[in-house]
């Protein structure tokens, strides 16, 4: 048997079964809605979406942040339990995206908050999703 | 057809003065002072205008003025009234209409007090909805350039990915 770190068993635990806190602003969940539904279905990989961040493994953050949001990101952050990830989820969460030249949007999420990975698109596909989720995997599964 | 709007814009043109007209079919627009403003909007509420759709501030940058627009709803008598006034753009100050509409007003007013710095007199609570930490000019100001603002707190000109946003 393989001998592993505690941070390893640590992290199996959590990729046993995702759970999801989702914090979407603006259209960032109308597009992902797909995930949750019969066609992709991401409650097939263990992946659900729970009430309250304390239950969370792993932060979505989708859509612009705006200067109030990202506050209570941040909250919401704090109170999720070790071992955390976030993903960020579309174009706005990198560059701004459609409001580079807004004054009231964040432009990148990560002056902000520890982000883990970066999905592009606007909005990802479902399939981008599952397969950052499969690379959280692969890593864990190489920690040792 | 257009009875009962002509009576009622008669009505309101016999007691102030002001211009007004009949736009179409259930659309009166009337253009006034902004000392009448309580008067006439009380008024206009007794004739059956419950309804305080919305209230928009125009920027009229060349005529160094604010155009207030109020937006009355009647359910009885199914017409849109449209109450504009003036107001300076350098000192905007006007009587706050929540006395009338209360809450409906409220969160209008809000809006407009950080959005474009208009002071609403008597209204009690103008704290920020949306910029909690802004300490801008009022954004919606059509002398505000949001790009230059952007590029200054946001934008790092020594960031590679971010130089294109300096040409």
């Amino acid at each position: 048997m393989v001998k592993r770190s505690k941070k390893a068993k640590t992290m199996r635990k959590l990729i046993k079964a995702i759970w999801i806190f989702n914090w979407f602003n603006s259209c960032g969940f109308a597009e992902l809605v797909p995930l949750v539904g019969s066609r992709w279905d991401m409650e097939r990989f263990g992946m659900i979406i729970v009430g309250t961040p304390r239950h969370a493994d792993v932060l979505f953050i989708a859509g612009y942040q705006t200067l109030k949001s990202i506050k209570r990101a941040k909250r919401v952050y704090e109170q999720m339990a070790e071992p955390k990830v976030i993903i960020a989820l579309g174009s706005c969460t990198m560059t701004g995206g459609m409001y580079w030249d807004s004054y009231n949007t964040i432009k990148r999420l990560d002056d902000y908050l520890p982000v883990t990975m970066y999905i592009p698109g606007c909005p990802p596909r479902p399939e981008a999703v599952f397969e950052a989720c499969e690379k959280i995997f692969q890593h864990v599964k190489e920690l040792e | 057809m257009i009875k009962k709007e002509t009576e009622l814009l008669d009505e309101i043109k016999s007691k102030y003065k002001l211009e007004g007209k009949i736009q179409k079919e259930r659309r009166i627009c009337i253009s006034i002072t902004k000392n009448n403003l309580i008067a006439i909007l009380k008024e206009l509420k007794n004739l059956g205008f419950i309804h305080l759709s919305s209230i928009s501030v125009t920027d009229w940058l060349d005529e160094g003025n604010y155009e207030i627009t109020y937006h009355l709803w009647s359910y009885d008598d199914k017409i849109l009234f449209t109450v504009k006034t003036k107001i300076s753009r350098d000192k905007p100050e006007i009587q706050s209409v929540t006395p009338i509409w209360e809450e409906n007003a409220q969160i209008h007013e809000r809006e407009l007090h950080e959005l474009f710095g208009v002071n609403f007199k008597n209204n009690t609570d103008l704290s920020p909805l949306f910029l909690e930490d802004w300490d801008g000019p009022p954004p919606f100001r059509k002398d505000f350039n949001w790009r230059e603002y952007v590029k200054e707190n946001y934008y790092d000109i020594n960031n590679k990915r971010e130089t294109v946003y300096y040409d």
